[in-house]
């Protein structure tokens, strides 16, 4: 079993809407949680409140500082290292923007992607990664072009989504963060992409959802919900929560909680 | 004008030379001229490119000299065992191979000194007297006068040849010597050929390289002509291509400068006759110390003729890169097309890059259109390809070779992409060893 802890988490980045003196802006003001493998963990919270830069901050994009606290796998803290080392420790984030990479097909992407995991002298067989797509591919119910096609280039968003959950199956982290992986996607979309979630889950794995809505989490039913408002999550709970929080809405919710916070969507 | 110091000094050796290759009276003659005239003459001016401080003209003295085949041990030469292949090392045929059913065609395929014996009335009436002339400037008359290797391909009238023709040109800088190497294509009326050719250098002492191919497609013939630059780090290299063709004729250049010392790499291709077409593709990396000016230019000269140009570069350590292109539409060359696309991308904080379009239109009814760009790598690209477990050095190569894909993925030929990535390998690991 691995453990994914994220303590007293403080994030800042630099605000470049101030035309003088670039000043450092707190997103995160300690975001405290702990995921397991085997447990599937949803973020909720309106717009503006910090989720995407969490999700950044655990996977060590250079443009998120963080100011205090830590993020530890495993007991090891992550914080000193960059990105690529991240992930071969085991984290995945499938993005919000996947960027788009002309030149290079998506199967040569993965399969880099899979041999940055092994030794020199053990690159995955051609074979056994054919074998690994083609079992994906069907399961997400892509077609076979898409792997010859150039990353991401001229894909349509939906096309994007499912692109993140195929290399998350590829690759098979121990800990993924999917952040709104279900903004933008159709009903229909919306299934595809929570069959390829559903499918990873096991004693070996664990995910942390991001999502505004409530509506991905009828498709995968999480072992915790936690409400973030304001750089900090504010209530933690089992599924029901998300339930209460569809009826209720964010702003009823924070009044529920009587919190002194400004939701962006307010008018 | 009194007698210039090179002309005495190298005339004895440039007539023993001659001589020595039992080369018939016009070419002996056309050295001596060139000789007395080069050092007079101005030199080629490339937009942006500054090498005027080049050691490109400071003559060695020809010696007929025998260079050992084991010195190529150490290449690759991996496609040498095609059906038609010539393998040069600094003056000395290695390997001479033409297919027995297109010898009897009446396909020439042969270093330059024989052509020039067996051949005399073909070479003479093209070499360096149509694509370019042996004065236009000072590195082509120094070229004439030291001509010391080459190869002459001819293809007949309503001659297809399948198979390509595979050169490899090894410059010999085990000792001091220049390299001056002519390769000339002639493909007549209807006839379609592929070439591809190779340069290398064997060995490390600082010496220049002055290549020029010319390419003579006559009427409705088609040309598929691939090169491999990889002059090595102690050569000076200037190499240029040019290119004349006849009505509805197409020359499609494909070209990796991988050259990993001070280089120029010069096309020019004239559309002469109407309907005719050139593509020119390039793919360059620089890398350490070295400037590498690449400049294409393709002049429309009669009606409907097409010419575009594709090229893109990537700069590591603390190279410069130049790209000119210049596309040229003449007066009354109505109907004509001249694109052009230039890109550099920039790895290194200390590298610089330039792309200049150039293009000068001098009739009306036309199509043109550029586009050029200098740019750095997309950190957002590599934050995503990272995220993945890739780390910083494949990250980067695998931008780069995406960017040079765009071009790659134009060239039609399998094998010459294929080749073409692979050097494209060698010279960005070279090039990110120091980072």
């Amino acid at each position: 079993m691995s453990k994914l802890e994220v303590k007293n988490l403080h994030v800042a980045v630099m605000d470049e809407e101030d035309k003088g003196q670039p000043q450092q802006k707190e997103i995160l003001k300690g975001v405290n949680l702990t995921i397991n493998t085997g447990e599937i963990h949803a973020v909720m919270g309106p717009n503006g409140t910090g989720k995407s830069t969490l999700s950044q901050a655990i996977m060590g994009n250079p443009a998120y500082k963080v100011t205090e606290g830590d993020v530890l796998l495993d007991g090891k803290s992550l914080l000193k290292l960059p990105v690529d080392e991240r992930a071969r420790a085991g984290l995945f984030l499938a993005m919000q923007y996947p960027a788009e990479i002309a030149g290079i097909t998506n199967v040569e992407f993965m399969r880099a992607a899979i041999n940055a995991r092994r030794p020199e002298n053990d690159q995955i067989p051609v074979m056994d990664f054919m074998k690994l797509l083609d079992k994906n591919l069907a399961l997400l119910d892509m077609s076979d072009d898409i792997v010859e096609r150039y990353l991401n280039e001229g894909f349509s968003g939906g096309e994007k989504k499912r692109n993140e959950i195929l290399q998350l199956m590829m690759i098979q982290p121990k800990f993924a963060i999917l952040d709104e992986i279900d903004s933008g996607l159709d009903i229909d979309a919306l299934k595809v992409v929570s069959k390829g979630v559903n499918a990873l889950r096991g004693p070996e794995f664990g995910s942390l959802i991001i999502t505004h809505y409530q509506r991905l989490l009828n498709y995968i039913i999480p072992d915790a919900v936690h409400i973030m408002m304001d750089g900090q999550i504010v209530e933690s709970g089992g599924p029901d929560l998300a339930k209460k929080l569809e009826a209720e809405g964010y702003t009823g919710l924070r009044n529920d909680l009587g919190l002194d916070v400004k939701l962006t969507d307010e008018i | 004008m009194e007698t210039t110091k090179a002309e005495i000094e190298l005339k004895p050796a440039v007539s023993a030379f001659s001589a020595a290759h039992d080369e018939p009276a016009w070419l002996r003659d056309l050295r001596l001229k060139m000789l007395e005239q080069y050092p007079k003459l101005a030199l080629p001016k490339f937009d942006k490119i500054s090498y005027k401080k080049w050691p490109l003209t400071a003559a060695t003295k020809p010696v007929v000299q025998e260079s050992a085949a084991s010195a190529l041990a150490d290449l690759s030469l991996d496609r040498a065992n095609a059906k038609n292949v010539l393998v040069m090392l600094g003056q000395t045929v290695i390997k001479a191979k033409l297919d027995p059913e297109l010898a009897a065609k009446g396909v020439i395929f042969t270093d330059i000194f024989t052509a020039v014996r067996e051949h005399p009335e073909l070479v003479k009436r093209y070499f360096m007297t149509t694509a370019v002339k042996a004065d236009a400037n000072r590195l082509t008359a120094f070229h004439a006068a030291f001509l010391n290797g080459g190869a002459f391909l001819y293809v007949p009238k309503n001659v297809v040849i399948k198979d390509a023709i595979q050169s490899y040109y090894i410059q010999d800088s085990t000792r001091d010597q220049d390299f001056v190497h002519h390769v000339l294509v002639v493909a007549d009326e209807n006839s379609e050929v592929t070439y591809s050719e190779n340069y290398a250098t064997v060995g490390d002492k600082p010496n220049l390289a002055n290549v020029i191919a010319e390419v003579i497609g006559k009427a409705n013939s088609h040309i598929h002509f691939s090169a491999v630059d990889q002059l090595a780090q102690n050569t000076t290299g200037y190499v240029s291509r040019q290119g004349r063709l006849a009505e509805d004729a197409r020359v499609d250049w494909a070209v990796g400068a991988m050259n990993d010392g001070h280089a120029i790499v010069d096309f020019n291709t004239d559309l002469i006759g109407r309907g005719s077409h050139a593509e020119v593709k390039v793919v360059a990396v620089t890398t350490g110390e070295q400037l590498q000016g690449i400049n294409t230019h393709v002049t429309n000269i009669g009606k409907h003729t097409i010419g575009h140009i594709l090229q893109h570069g990537v700069i590591l350590e603390n190279s410069a890169l130049i790209f000119n292109g210049v596309g040229h539409i003449v007066k009354g060359a109505q109907g004509s097309d001249a694109q052009q696309e230039s890109r550099v991308l920039m790895l290194s904080t200390h590298a610089r890059g330039d792309a200049n379009p150039i293009l000068l239109i001098d009739e009306n009814d036309v199509t043109a259109g550029h586009a050029a760009s200098v740019g750095r790598v997309d950190e957002s690209q590599m934050y995503y390809l990272m995220s993945r477990g890739i780390d910083k050095k494949m990250a980067e190569r695998l931008v780069i070779r995406g960017f040079l894909g765009n071009v790659l993925t134009e060239i039609p030929a399998k094998e010459v992409r294929q080749q073409l990535t692979a050097t494209i390998e060698r010279k960005l690991e070279n090039g990110q060893k120091s980072e």
